[in-house]
């Protein structure tokens, strides 16, 4: 008799905890990530990931359920891009608004916070969210710029009326009705957009989309000071950069605190960006990035979730500090790191997931993606701790992905 | 003797500059908060400084063309329309609230609760927004389901929240009540910078060009309310300390963006809960007069004058003055014993007082008298002395208010 979605589902994720926890599964788990592999398999544009839910739905169920992993890593959900167009995102490009329909969305890293702007970003952090943040990230916030600091709105009912001033101004009073409309149509779509992860393991296969939370210095990096920015900071200003690191892990760890008790095993992907070998040194490492990352990751597992970091770049010189988090509660997914060297140093401790290049699923041939598989389940799947994956396939070949899926499946059977 | 408007305004300036700096004027100068007193005086409501403009123009020129004090403080009109709008809860005016036939109340209330430093001082824009001023102004109330400013999210994610929040109906709601009150108040802008230049144009200067209060009243009146700061005194006396030295901070910043340039500009500072009645001598030394002397030290180091109304009884307070820099600060006292106020400050600091408006509602034009000889032999003596009354006269007898002014005039002068 045939499974049921929900037996499977039960099947999958308990394969791939087993392997988390460093129990021996009955096989290899594969845990996938499709990007936007869906439009060129079935046919449609990336375009379509932005502005036509419904019919990217369908293109992703098609795929999971054609190549059917145990689960996935990230999807790439539906994004609103029609809602997005009246506000003007600065640091987002997306398939049919700056980006071609046939490519991925683009992230424009920005100094949004200026290197003179710590004080005032640390002590008066909501004001510059809404003023000075908010209107340098999003055109239509723009006019936000002109409202008074609200902390001069000064106590007593005079505040209401410096506000009422501000707010009627009419460059004002037209961003907070374009930002309404947005609002109301955003609100009517953020159900639906909560359910496409939840469609799709209805199908029977299992997301690692836990609420997580992103290493402090990476939040520096991407969003406030940018790249450029956050690695000047580390010689010309490293106190204030600490002390940002600090404001930004304390609002992390009280959202995790304030998340609700979870039930079962969960699992987050968290994506780490500006902490490996090529973007900063070991000393530089081990004073602004590793502290706060660590007591993310142990905040979240005391919450009962699984972390599963996405080692972004090569962690070669750092795979030592990983053993100062906890046995079997974390699964380490890592992308250009030596995998025989993680399998090396974190053996029997922490679970690790890897690294199928991309290049080799759209360039190479099935019997090479074999031949990788092959090796990677021989050297770091030996006693289990080992979970299968890709790395990103937006543009591979369709039959080099079956190959790695229905290698794995075959081969990677514990005996 | 001027005759003039533009010269009249120079020599009253100069007759109390020069008190203040304590140089010996050509008489006594006279300093009279006249408030409501026009509406009395010329058979009008005080509803019309809310609803009436030209009639309480007419009748506030009236008033001060017929005395002809050296500087006479009306009650500048406001219109009382823009308030409606808000509906403040800690305001009640003539015709809105209180009777048309008397003065404005302020309705204190504990509009910060005795949790909620670490809000105040931690995050005082999300606080002002979201939670003090919702309670102070009915307008506002909605601002309450606004989500924490800090938590909003970086990138487009962020305006998507704050995008979806100001549609909820009663944020809608309230944005366009605000507008409304914004907007009729710009209506109003020019008007009320008129009245003041109308004022000034018949040759009358103004005590003071704006307001800023001791830290210690400032929480006390518009935040904790009186029963609330008491208390705080015993039960959490660091963070009201705290709460101090932040307002302190903000008051001063406040003041030197807004008042460039130095010159003969003054700040009233009303005082309110430091005086005997309210707190013990120990009190005052720690929670009151340290951050209050700062004020008005950092007032005096922008070059501007400091022009203290001690409200209350301060007579075992006076040696504190001594401290304030000589010469530079001018203190207007109510029921403090003004003739042991002169022998101790004499020489250090120009004082004001002390008329009782009492004697000018009850007593006679010859009581008024006898009362202003004394105080010109005594207090007058050598300089350093304003005649005024120790309160607004807002119920007083006009017939003693002119035996005031012009006993003062002609037996004031120094030979």
């Amino acid at each position: 008799m045939e499974k049921t979605p929900e037996e499977l589902y039960k099947e999958r994720d308990k394969r791939i905890n087993d392997a988390i926890q460093l129990r021996i599964p009955d096989r290899v788990p594969i845990l996938m990530s499709f990007g936007y592999f869906p439009a060129k398999y079935t046919g449609i544009t990336c375009k379509d990931a932005w502005y036509d839910y419904d019919k990217w739905l369908a293109a992703y169920k098609k795929t999971v359920l054609d190549f059917a992993p145990d689960g996935l890593w990230t999807v790439q959900a539906f994004s609103p891009g029609a809602l997005l167009e009246y506000i003007d995102p600065k640091q987002t490009k997306w398939p049919g608004h700056g980006v071609s329909p046939n490519h991925g969305h683009q992230a424009i890293e920005a100094e949004n916070v200026k290197a003179d702007e710590y004080d005032y970003y640390l002590t008066d952090r909501s004001d510059f969210i809404l003023r000075v943040l908010l209107p340098r990230t999003a055109g239509v916030m723009e006019p936000f710029r002109m409202l008074p600091p609200l902390s001069s709105l000064g106590f007593g009912y005079f505040g209401a009326l410096t506000l009422g001033e501000a707010l009627a101004r009419p460059e004002v009073a037209r961003a907070i009705k374009t930002l309404q409309k947005v609002g109301r149509e955003f609100g009517k779509l953020r159900p639906k957009m909560a359910q496409f992860n939840r469609e799709i393991e209805k199908l029977g296969f299992p997301i690692n989309d836990a609420p997580g939370g992103g290493a402090p210095f990476d939040m520096i990096s991407d969003f406030l000071r940018g790249m450029h920015g956050a690695m000047l900071d580390m010689y010309r200003q490293p106190d204030k950069l600490l002390e940002l690191c600090e404001q930004q892990l304390a609002s992390t760890l009280e959202r995790i605190e304030a998340m609700p008790p979870v039930s079962g095993t969960r699992r987050a992907f968290m994506a780490l960006h500006r902490g490996s070998d090529g973007f900063m040194s070991l000393k530089q490492f081990e004073k602004f990035y590793w502290p706060g990352f660590k007591k993310v990751v142990l905040a979240l597992v005391d919450k009962g979730i699984t972390p599963c970091p996405f080692f972004e770049g090569v962690w070669d010189a750092r795979l030592e500090y990983l053993l100062e988090l906890p046995k079997g509660k974390v699964l380490c997914h890592f992308a250009q790191t030596n995998m025989v060297k993680a399998k090396e140093v974190l053996g029997g401790h922490l679970c690790i997931m890897g690294d199928v290049p991309s290049t080799l699923l759209q360039a190479g041939t099935v019997q090479e993606v074999k031949d990788y598989c092959k090796r990677l389940i021989d050297i770091c799947g030996k006693d289990g701790g080992f979970i299968l994956t890709n790395m990103p396939l937006d543009f591979a070949e369709p039959k080099n992905v079956r190959a790695m899926v229905e290698f794995t499946k075959e081969y990677g059977v514990y005996r | 003797m001027g005759t003039t408007p533009e010269e009249l305004y120079q020599e009253r300036d100069k007759r109390v500059t020069e008190a203040i700096h304590l140089r010996i004027p050509d008489r006594v100068p006279l300093e009279i908060a006249l408030s409501y007193f026009p509406a009395r005086y010329t058979g009008i409501t005080c509803e019309a400084a809310w609803y009436d403009y030209d009639r309480w123009l007419e009748a506030c020129k009236k008033t001060l063309l017929d005395f002809q004090p050296d500087i006479g403080g009306v009650q500048p009109f406001f219109p009382g329309k823009v308030l409606e709008y808000l509906d403040p809860k800690s305001l009640r005016w003539p015709g809105h609230g209180a009777s048309p036939h008397h003065t404005h109340q302020a309705v204190e209330g504990e509009y910060m609760k005795a949790d909620e430093y670490d809000a105040f001082l931690g995050d005082l824009s999300d606080y002002l927004l979201r939670i003090y001023l919702p309670r102070v102004s009915g307008a506002m109330g909605p601002f309450g389901l606004l989500p924490q400013l800090s938590s909003l999210g970086y990138g487009y994610r962020g305006t998507l929240v704050l995008a979806e929040a100001l549609t909820k109906p009663e944020v809608a709601k309230a944005i366009r009540t605000l507008q409304k009150a914004g907007r009729e108040l710009q209506r109003w802008r020019s008007k009320m910078a008129a009245f003041s230049r109308e004022i000034e144009k018949l040759g009358f200067p103004p005590l003071s060009q704006m307001l800023a209060l001791a830290p210690f009243d400032a929480i006390s009146d518009s935040l904790r309310g009186m029963a609330g700061t008491m208390l705080d005194m015993y039960r959490q006396p660091d963070r009201l300390l705290e709460a101090c030295e932040k307002i302190l901070g903000m008051t001063l910043k406040r003041i030197r963006a807004t008042m460039t340039g130095g010159g003969n500009k003054r700040v009233g500072i009303p005082l309110h809960r430091g005086s005997e009645g309210f707190m013990s001598l120990k009190q005052f030394e720690k929670f009151y007069w340290p951050t209050l002397k700062r004020l008005i030290q950092g007032i005096a180091d922008e070059g501007l004058t400091p022009c203290v109304f001690f409200e209350g009884d301060y007579t075992s307070r006076l040696e504190y003055l001594l401290e304030l820099p000589k010469g530079r600060v001018f203190g207007h006292f109510d029921t403090t014993d003004i003739f042991r106020a002169k022998e101790v400050l004499k020489g250090h600091m120009c004082i004001a007082g002390d008329v009782p408006c009492s004697l000018l509602q009850a007593g006679t034009p010859e009581d008024v008298k006898d009362y202003c000889r004394k105080l010109i032999d005594v207090v007058g003596k050598d300089g350093g002395f304003i005649m005024s009354t120790r309160g607004p006269v807002d119920d007083v007898k006009a017939e003693n208010l002119k035996a005031m002014i012009d006993f003062t005039k002609e037996y004031g002068v120094y030979r």
